[in-house]
């Protein structure tokens, strides 16, 4: 009798004690495969950054290519003034451009906003998110009320008066943004669930977006001059 | 009898745990087999984000000097010719504003850091964390005060720049950058140093906990724009 007690214990503590190795030798797994989950999740970021600096790397060697190209032909034409000048014009009017001093036009959209009658105002950052997210999806131009939006533009609100300022220029609603991008990039920028136009819907504001295959944007009308950068 | 029966049924149950335990155990080896797989091609993807990384690199660099060079054939071409040494400095000009060129200046430093106090605050976490929306705030003010050229972690502030918010990183310029942002600018210290103003938004911040420091320098580096600006759906119109 005694001994057979004892052979069950024996043989039940060794159940046990396998039982709890198994157990921690899957907890220990189980741990493990928490850490390869999070580098699954990695897997489809990394094929993100990969086409990304792919992307990144062919731009910056197309536009080495072409300042490559630009220095020959400053080199060989150095003899006739001509030449040089049409280079000079076509690097200004590029720089011009990029700054925001010439009028453009393109296809994109042109989204207007009026405040609703109650509650709280369309707001200077609410104009800032919008025209962010714009540039996020790839705006090419952007103006609010015909201000252009140029890298060194301004979305302030003025207490004293209440009204929003563009490039220290006072603004007026309705705000009249119109943007030159693809268009369905530029309406799904600010549409869509959670998106800047829902939210100011909501608040009980309009908002109509119009698509529009020619839209001419303005250049910037104010001075552009620096004192501190060299 | 009745005691051989309950030990039989415990032992019975312990063996219908241990299969059990075992079962389950090979079915997530045999998972964890296939993502060790997977691991070698994440490998291999790292490997090759690295090799476009050091390519860009190397290009980046070729191009900043060949900018240098194109510069001076500018210069030498237009030398002659006072309406095109005009347009030549307006182009150098041009640059430095676009973010083509870097530039140097007098200017602030500002640094935002994520609030420490997560888990002991009463505030609420979220608000203890930097925003894209600060980051694009203190940039709007910053321009509103004067500010010529921008950085935020060396990403050059361009026209087409957007910051966009990514979990607990911030996308800018094609680039993914986490706290602490620290936000350079150009232009009269003392104006840009008033962003500190009572009632400004970095007291804002700082009020909501996020760590937040500003400091004037007599210079300050700001580099080029990392990336090529390139319209595909924007014209000039002719001039007529």
């Amino acid at each position: 009798m005694k001994k057979g007690k004892i052979a069950m214990t024996i043989t039940i503590g060794i159940a046990c004690f396998a039982l709890v190795t198994v157990m921690m030798m899957q907890f220990k797994v189980v741990n493990e495969t928490d850490i390869t989950a999070i580098e699954d999740m990695q897997e489809s970021e990394l094929k993100t950054q990969l086409a990304n600096w792919k992307t990144r790397y062919e731009e910056i060697d197309a536009q080495y290519q072409e300042v490559a190209q630009r220095i020959e032909e400053y080199k060989n034409d150095e003899e006739s003034n001509n030449e040089a000048s049409r280079l000079v014009q076509e690097e200004l009017e590029q720089t011009n451009t990029l700054l925001g001093l010439t009028d453009v036009h393109g296809e994109g959209i042109v989204i207007t906003l009026k405040s609703g009658e109650d509650g709280a105002a369309i707001s200077a950052d609410d104009l800032l998110v919008i025209v962010n997210a714009l540039k996020f999806a790839g705006a090419e131009a952007i103006s609010i009320n015909d201000e252009r939006i140029v890298n060194t533009t301004d979305i302030v609100y003025i207490s004293a008066g209440s009204f929003i300022k563009v490039n220290g220029q006072r603004i007026l609603e309705p705000y009249v943004i119109k943007v030159i991008g693809n268009q369905s990039h530029m309406e799904s920028a600010v549409t869509g669930t959670g998106g800047k136009v829902e939210e100011l819907q909501t608040l009980g504001h309009t908002v109509t977006i119009e698509k529009d295959n020619d839209i001419t944007i303005g250049k910037y009308n104010g001075e552009i001059e620096t004192k501190y950068i060299e | 009898m009745t005691k051989k029966r309950t030990i039989s049924i415990i032992l019975g149950i312990m063996c219908f745990a241990l299969t059990f335990g075992i079962f389950v155990q090979v079915r997530t080896i045999r998972s964890t087999n296939s993502s060790i797989g997977q691991n070698q091609e994440a490998n291999e993807l790292r490997d090759e984000i690295l090799k476009y990384k050091e390519r860009y690199d190397n290009r980046f660099k070729e191009l900043e000097e060949a900018e240098k060079e194109l510069e001076k054939e500018r210069e030498e071409a237009t030398k002659n010719n006072s309406e095109l040494e005009q347009a030549q400095q307006k182009i150098t000009e041009g640059n430095k504003i676009t973010g083509m060129t870097e530039v140097t200046g007098p200017g602030v430093t500002i640094t935002l850091t994520d609030g420490k106090g997560i888990a002991t605050s009463t505030l609420n976490p979220s608000q203890v964390i930097v925003h894209d929306l600060d980051v694009l705030s203190v940039v709007n003010e910053l321009i509103n005060a004067g500010a010529e050229a921008i950085s935020i972690n060396d990403q050059r502030w361009v026209l087409t720049t957007a910051i966009s918010c990514r979990g607990n990183t911030i996308d800018i310029n094609g680039e993914r950058i986490g706290a602490p942002f620290v936000i350079k600018a150009i232009g009269l210290p003392e104006y840009l140093a008033g962003l500190e103003r009572v009632g400004g938004y970095l007291e804002l911040m700082r009020g909501d906990g996020v760590g937040v420091t500003l400091e004037k320098s007599n210079s300050i580096t700001i580099p080029k724009y990392s990336g090529v600006i390139n319209f595909e759906y924007l014209q000039n119109v002719e001039e007529r």
